[in-house]
């Protein structure tokens, strides 16, 4: 197949499968957004390190994809076993974000104590390319066709072209979640973005949990 | 400035003349009269006749008695108990006597026949716009009222006038734990952090994006208390199990446990995402609760007696709830100066409260007739045919 046509039919899939991806990371990038610091730029500066890190999940499927075939895309165990794992970490990177989150607050929260400048910053770069990372890698159903389809490609770069066409495909729905950044940040939206965090972390480790027993949980 | 802190003795209203009570009441009675009687679903056997007669007549009482005595919240809470008492009588006979258990099997799910309440509306609301989906296992029309259509549009019909008062006089879950919070004469705990009052926006925010994600109301699949005492999944597997063991857990801690501790609605305050999905609607309808500020001496009563836990020391000082205010009243019948008053936007604080609390009890009143008293009545039918 053609590079131009591979790259179009990717940038397509990702592009009609855009909502999906929207819906699948809005749990973890909603909350963990809310947990910044207002600004417009902040929030620019936290999705494209949180896109970024998605592509290099992206990319490091692509390489297992073409490297083992689209078996490992498709065989039920290994996939619910990737699932389960990579659950368990979101888990576990979303209550670290939940509990180093009370560290930083605007400056209008009503606690100063709560103000710690530059401690939200780290936790921004390295939370954003965690979440972004394990996102990347998460086996959403158009994830799974585009991993197929990638496995079919005659050269692990064409599989990596790909890849890249659809995550930029995808991307575009990403950017409707800038408009979090005017929000204007008080202790009551950085603790609701807490909590938020902790309830979506606990269901993620109970899914994580059963896939990684072996159990199917809703068609994985 | 010194403050005067002084709790100053009740003042109990004088009462009503019993014939203008009365009066006042007519409009209610015949309504109640004809909601009952003509109530949708309603049969012609006896006992159906005799469950409209008895819900007419307590809905009529309780009004006229809080015409006469000028209280709302003992009035209203005695009507919101027996609503959380009886609705699950009701629902639980149909659903025996039509399934043969509580238990929701998957096939009835995919079959569209899961009966639908309105506690997950806010979670249908982006499936919605992103796919035109509806994700309930409901149908849109559905049977015997149960529909999604039916219930949303007496939601938005109840909500438009009432704002955030739906959870005082129309939801069939908070009157288990509000009887539950009249029961210890006084509270075992009384220091509750305030920062919980936004765990209902935290669990609205997580069970919106989750629904969306899994393509299901998340907080019916996981997190519903009231799933202890209507339906819930037919415990198949480990998971539904789990499910099942989440329901019963949280019934008993926050519609059992915490409520009898704390004498505050806790699964409301603390936890309800409709509760906080409702309380956007406050800024909608033109009934609200506010605090004449010269005419309040802090004593705070009023945050004390508030069971949803929306007064602060501060909102008082700003002369007004919190966003999360019900409008039961408690606040208004327990404050000595009569600083609190009912108020209808736009009017001045001190501009006939009486008259604004009569407004609101009549819109509330009559939705809570249409709605709330079918499902006594109902509830009522149930155990005049069991036992006689």
């Amino acid at each position: 197949m053609p590079v131009f046509a591979s790259c179009g039919e990717a940038l397509v899939l990702g592009l009609a499968s855009g909502p999906a991806c929207l819906a699948s990371c809005g749990p973890v990038l909603v909350p963990s957004l809310l947990a910044e610091r207002t600004g417009f730029r902040l929030h620019a500066r936290y999705l494209s390190v949180f896109l970024a890190a998605r592509l290099l999940g992206y990319m490091l499927f692509a390489v297992v994809a073409w490297e083992v075939g689209m078996l490992a895309s498709i065989l039920p165990t290994p996939r619910l076993l990737m699932m389960g794992a990579v659950y368990v970490l979101l888990a576990g990177v979303l209550l670290w974000y939940a509990y180093s989150a009370r560290r930083s607050c605007s400056p209008s929260c009503a606690d100063s104590k709560l103000v710690q400048i530059g401690e939200s910053r780290n936790r921004g770069v390295t939370g954003a390319a965690a979440l972004g990372l394990l996102t990347g890698l998460n086996l959403c159903p158009p994830f799974v066709a585009a991993g197929i389809r990638a496995a079919q490609m005659g050269s692990l770069a064409a599989a990596l072209l790909f890849f890249a066409a659809f995550f930029i495909g995808t991307s575009l729905w990403f950017v409707p979640f800038l408009s979090l950044g005017p929000i204007v940040r008080n202790q009551a939206v950085l603790t609701v973005a807490r909590m938020a965090m902790v309830l979506i972390a606990l269901y993620y480790l109970s899914m994580g949990i059963a896939m990684l027993l072996g159990k199917k949980v809703y068609g994985y | 400035m010194a403050t005067d802190t002084r709790i100053l003795p009740l003042a109990h209203p004088a009462p009503r003349g019993i014939l203008w009570s009365l009066f006042l009441t007519l409009p209610i009675l015949i309504w109640s009269l004809f909601m009952m009687f003509f109530r949708p679903g309603a049969s012609a056997e006896l006992l159906s006749h005799i469950a409209s007669a008895i819900t007419a007549l307590f809905m009529t009482v309780l009004f006229f008695m809080m015409m006469r005595t000028r209280n709302t919240y003992r009035w209203r809470r005695i009507f919101f108990v027996s609503l959380g008492v009886l609705f699950p009588i009701g629902f639980i006979h149909n659903l025996i006597v039509m399934r043969g258990s509580m238990g929701i099997p998957i096939e009835e799910m995919i079959a569209g026949r899961t009966p639908f309440c309105f506690m997950p509306i806010p979670l249908l609301i982006l499936p919605a716009v992103f796919t035109r989906t509806l994700v309930f296992p409901g149908s849109i029309v559905g049977a015997s009222g149960h529909g999604i259509a039916v219930m949303v549009a007496l939601w938005l019909a109840l909500t438009l006038v009432m704002g955030k008062g739906w959870c005082s006089y129309a939801c069939f879950f908070g009157g288990i734990e509000e009887g539950v919070a009249a029961i210890p004469a006084r509270a075992r705990i009384r220091k509750l952090d305030p920062r919980w009052r936004y765990l209902p926006w935290a669990v609205l925010l997580a069970m919106v994006l989750l629904s969306l994600a899994i393509f299901e109301p998340a907080y019916c699949m996981w997190l519903c208390p009231f799933k202890a005492v209507t339906e819930y999944v037919a415990a198949r597997n480990m998971l539904g199990l789990v499910q099942n063991v989440i329901f019963v857990l949280l019934f008993a801690g926050l519609v059992i446990v915490l409520p009898f501790l704390t004498k505050k609605r806790t699964q409301c305050a603390w936890f309800c995402p409709f509760g906080a999905f409702q309380s956007i609607f406050n800024k909608i309808s033109i009934f609200e609760m506010k605090i004449d500020k010269e005419r309040c001496k802090p004593c705070l009563l009023c945050q004390n007696a508030c069971p949803n836990l929306s007064l602060s020391k501060e909102s008082v000082a700003r002369g007004e709830t919190l966003l999360s205010c019900m409008k039961c009243g408690a606040c208004v019948d327990v404050c000595p100066r009569k600083a609190i008053v009912w108020h209808i936007k736009g009017t001045q604080i001190a501009w006939k409260p009486e008259r604004a609390r009569l407004m609101f009890l009549y819109s509330a009143w009559a939705l809570a007739v249409m709605f709330g008293g079918s499902i006594i009545a109902q509830g009522i039918y149930t155990i005049l045919h069991v036992f006689i």
